[in-house]
């Protein structure tokens, strides 16, 4: 980050509107707080128009506290209903095509390695199911074929929300959706089993229901990127508009569906990235 | 990288010693990204295209740019030369045909987004059936896309061109995508002379901190952008805010008009500009036309030349004025919905002066004595 | 290439107006100015600024992230040269802090927004406006919706090449030529001594 891209020049800080003076003087940049400090200090996310109980809303306010250096991060999205969210996140991003974002995702990352070769700048793809399985499929794959050093996080409610509740190919197998008027006829796509062959030296399922786990994973997706090779995290977050249930029950709902066994928390790591981490986690702990 | 010294656009166009070379458009292509001070480049294969990146892969990896590597498809391709630009650096990349269609939906988002990208067109046939042979139908598709829009005649032309594109694309008030288009084949397979300058020079690098919108890359203000953010609900602020937006990017490319007659010395090139008939071309189409015209001429014929180099912006006045005192124009087109044809007639006063035609399409050669056949069916 | 007849003077202009730039308005070269889309040279348009803030009834200028955040080296330095201007016109502050946009959520009494700045002008009742250190792509965005809508007199301080949507703008404003203006509304401020003054109570 420049030292002062969130300093306000002198002579204006009186008339800056509050939400930006409590970015500077309250904001995550540059310090450590994470997911379990959330309510003391200024969000990156401002007021955004995703509907009441979503979880993607909630999810990504996750996401965003658990960004390991915010102030050197810049996100890629694609079109969908986080991309209404995404005007209001104060780091740079960027939305460009519903479906290109994995391959802006790698020019940007070889731009910003070419400009800044001695500064970690971490690219994070943040997208919804549709744009990451199914027309964005292709590119997202192939980033992961040619190991670029980004991470990708698919918001996966299920279901194209964006456009009126039609059937992705993450919806579960049966599901009657529009586009499926009589059930959707093949299972859910294993992504993450995908990921894993296609080179990710991380993949990892969660969901907001489990904050401090979500947080890890993030971390741990972001830090091994940087390093290691291309990761993968898919956030499961339930849509209670199109699936029809009361904002209130979003984690009854994940909670249904783990009991259920159709929904599980789990976390791939590859050797290489294994020993990364390990000795990255036992620094931390030594400190 | 390999050592070049940095120097003015204008000496490196206008001032520099040039040396011939007898190479092909490919080639040219090549002489022109070595000089250009390229950081990135993608590629991705497509006939008569794909040597001009096989090339510049070439001098990648003999150090004269930062990055470069094969794209999965032409839609990722654009994007990731979109990705790379947000964040800061000048890129390049080359299609054409079935290529330029597949990677559609990017042309509109690279203006909309202001990236100054330059990518040069190869032009082929687009299916059905599939062709790889010359046509410039796909550029009837490009015109309104928003990028800025070049039509090189000859390896020379696409030399310069490119070179030139990168500067006119990275101007503050341009700041908009640029297209160089060259006939495939009849331009990237056949050699000339080409005047080229020193290897040892190229262009100042681009400066992201100049453009009318932020870069992407969390060292400038202001740290909460999106590009490029939606003006989406459904009420007359966020309508009127999309409008401006488009507004803007017509202006940009108002605004290249300056830089396309400083770099390019003009939109239009006119031999015989009294000329009671006029040929209105561009591409290769302008060279089958100066040889109908040269031999019209011995013949005692009252025949003029113009050759079109930018269609976007388009020299709407050049074009206007100069019909004015014509009594007939000839677009002669390797197309087979004639819209330079139709882009005159937008212009001119007088449509009925506009005879559209000949043309070929398909991979077909356009013979000179075609265009002379309505050069005399014209003037008699 | 001819200059144009076109006059870019405030609005209402209309229900969406073409860019300046679409009718034939060109930006200043170096040295030059553009006044109402006329080009002149550019002590001709400070002289014309000067003049435009000290008879406005309430002149606001509206500082872009380009000079509202100390983001790189000279920001802190042509800030510091706004303030003064603004001190010396007797004008307000009215920041756009990003290109976010925020309708209905925005507050206009204390921000304006390129894809609404309306809002804030017809709010604050603004009569003259001054942009500086906006991104010419915003900058010009909001310019346009501004002429077509209000009836704001309005200013560009560009550091790049100006806007033509403006009814008065510089080109390759930094802090020296942002100091020169302040001389020049700072003499004619003397010479007329209540205007300034009288801007100032009202507020
Ligand atoms: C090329 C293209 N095709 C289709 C669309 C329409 N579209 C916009 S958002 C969307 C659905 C997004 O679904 P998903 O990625 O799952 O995100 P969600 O809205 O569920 O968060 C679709 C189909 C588009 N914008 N562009
Ligand atoms: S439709 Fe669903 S996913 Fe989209 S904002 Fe509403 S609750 Fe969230
Ligand atoms: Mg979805």
């Amino acid at each position: 980050m420049s030292e002062s891209l969130f300093r306000i020049s002198p002579g204006f800080e009186e008339v800056m509107p509050v939400e930006y003076r409590e970015l500077v003087t309250n904001g995550p940049c540059g310090r450590e707080v994470g997911v379990s400090d959330l309510g003391t200090f200024k969000e990156l996310i401002e007021e955004h128009p995703l509907c009441a109980g979503c979880n993607m809303g909630l999810a990504l306010r996750l996401i965003l506290a658990s960004l390991p250096k915010p102030e050197d991060t810049v996100i890629v999205g694609s079109t969908g209903c986080s991309s209404l969210a995404f005007t209001q996140v104060a780091v740079h991003n960027i939305h460009s095509l519903f479906g290109n974002q994995n391959a802006v995702a790698s020019g940007l990352k070889r731009a910003l390695r070419l400009r800044f070769p001695d500064k970690v700048k971490d690219v994070v793809v943040i997208a919804g199911d549709g744009a990451t399985v199914d027309i964005g499929l292709d590119m997202v794959m192939q980033s992961w074929f040619r190991r670029e050093r980004i991470t990708t996080i698919m918001l996966d409610n299920e279901v194209y929300a964006n456009t009126g509740g039609q059937e992705s190919g993450m919806s579960p197998q049966g599901t009657v959706l529009n586009m499926a008027p009589l059930g959707k006829r093949f299972p859910k796509v294993a992504l993450p089993e995908i990921a894993r062959e296609a080179g990710c030296a991380y993949v990892a399922t969660i969901s907001p229901a489990q904050p401090k786990r979500l947080e890890r994973m993030v971390r741990r997706a972001i830090l091994t990127a940087r390093e290691v090779g291309p990761t993968y995290v898919q956030i499961f977050c339930p849509c209670p508009t199109n699936f029809k249930f009361r904002p209130n029950e979003g984690l009854q709902k994940i909670k249904q569906r783990q009991k259920e066994g159709t929904f599980q928390v789990r976390e791939y790591v590859s050797p290489e990235a294994q020993a990364f981490l390990a000795e990255l986690e036992g620094a931390d702990h030594e400190k | 990288m390999v050592n070049q010294r940095v120097v003015t656009p204008e000496h490196l166009f206008f001032e520099a010693q040039r040396e011939k070379q007898f190479i092909t458009g490919s080639e040219a292509v090549r002489e022109a990204i070595r000089r250009a001070n390229v950081d990135l480049a993608v590629s991705y294969p497509i006939t008569p295209q794909s040597e001009s990146m096989h090339l510049v892969g070439d001098i990648y990896a003999e150090g004269y740019l930062k990055e470069y590597f094969r794209g999965e498809s032409e839609l990722a391709v654009m994007a990731e030369v979109a990705g790379a630009s947000m964040g800061g650096v000048r890129v390049f990349t080359a299609t054409g045909g079935p290529g330029t269609l597949r990677a559609f939906e990017m042309f509109p988002a690279w203006a909309g987004a202001r990236l100054p990208i330059v990518c040069a067109f190869l032009t082929r046939g687009v299916n059905s059936p599939l062709s790889i042979q010359p046509d410039t139908i796909e550029m009837a598709f490009m015109l309104d896309t928003g990028i800025l829009m070049f039509h090189a005649e000859s390896a020379q032309d696409l030399y310069d061109m490119i070179l030139k594109a990168f500067v006119i694309a990275e101007r503050p008030d341009v700041h908009l995508p640029v297209g160089v288009f060259a006939d495939g084949f009849f331009v990237t397979h056949t050699r000339e002379q080409v005047a080229v300058a020193p290897a040892d020079l190229k262009l100042p690098p681009y400066d992201p901190y100049a453009a009318p919108v932020p870069a992407m890359d969390m060292e400038s203000a202001p740290v909460r952008q999106m590009r490029d953010p939606f003006v989406m609900k459904s009420n007359f602020i966020s309508y009127a805010a999309h409008a401006s937006w488009q507004q803007e990017i017509l202006a940009a490319q108002e605004r290249a008009r300056k830089y396309v007659h400083r770099y390019l010395e003009g939109l239009v090139e006119v031999e015989h500009p009294e000329a009671a008939v006029l040929v209105m071309a561009s591409g290769t189409m302008v060279s089958q036309s100066r040889e109908a015209v040269a031999v019209a001429r011995q013949q005692g014929l009252d025949i003029g030349l113009v050759k079109i180099k930018s269609l976007r912006p388009f020299p709407r006045e050049e074009i206007k004025t100069l019909a004015r005192q014509a009594r007939t124009i000839i677009v002669p087109e390797y197309n087979r919905v004639g819209w330079l044809c139709r882009e005159i007639k937008a212009a001119v006063e007088d449509t009925t002066k506009v005879v559209g035609g000949p043309r070929v399409f398909g991979g077909m050669t356009m013979p000179p004595e075609v265009v002379l056949d309505q050069i005399r069916r014209c003037c008699a | 290439m001819t200059a144009s007849e076109y006059r870019v003077l405030p609005g209402p202009e209309g229900y969406l107006p073409p860019a300046a730039a679409c009718m034939g308005v060109m930006l200043p070269e170096p040295g030059e100015a553009l006044v109402e889309g006329k080009i002149v040279p550019e002590e001709d348009a400070l002289q014309k600024i000067a003049e435009k803030l000290l008879a406005a009834r309430n002149p606001v200028f509206f500082p872009g992230p380009l000079v509202l955040w100390a983001w790189r080296e000279g920001v802190a330095e042509k800030a510091k040269a706004v303030v003064e201007l603004v001190e010396a016109a007797g004008a307000r502050i009215i920041p756009m802090p990003d290109y976010r946009p925020k309708y209905p959520m925005i507050n206009p009494a204390v921000e304006i927004n390129p894809n609404h700045p309306n809002l804030t002008i017809w709010h604050n009742r603004i009569d003259v406006g001054v942009f500086v250190g906006v991104h010419c792509h915003y900058a010009n965005v909001a310019l346009k919706i501004i002429r077509g809508g209000t009836d704001c007199y309005t200013i560009a301080l560009c550091g790049e090449m100006g806007h033509e949507d403006a009814m008065i703008t510089l080109r390759d404003v930094d802090a020296a030529k942002l100091r020169r203006l302040t001389e020049v509304v700072k003499t004619r401020a003397q010479a007329r001594p209540a205007r300034a003054a009288g801007a100032h109570e009202r507020r």
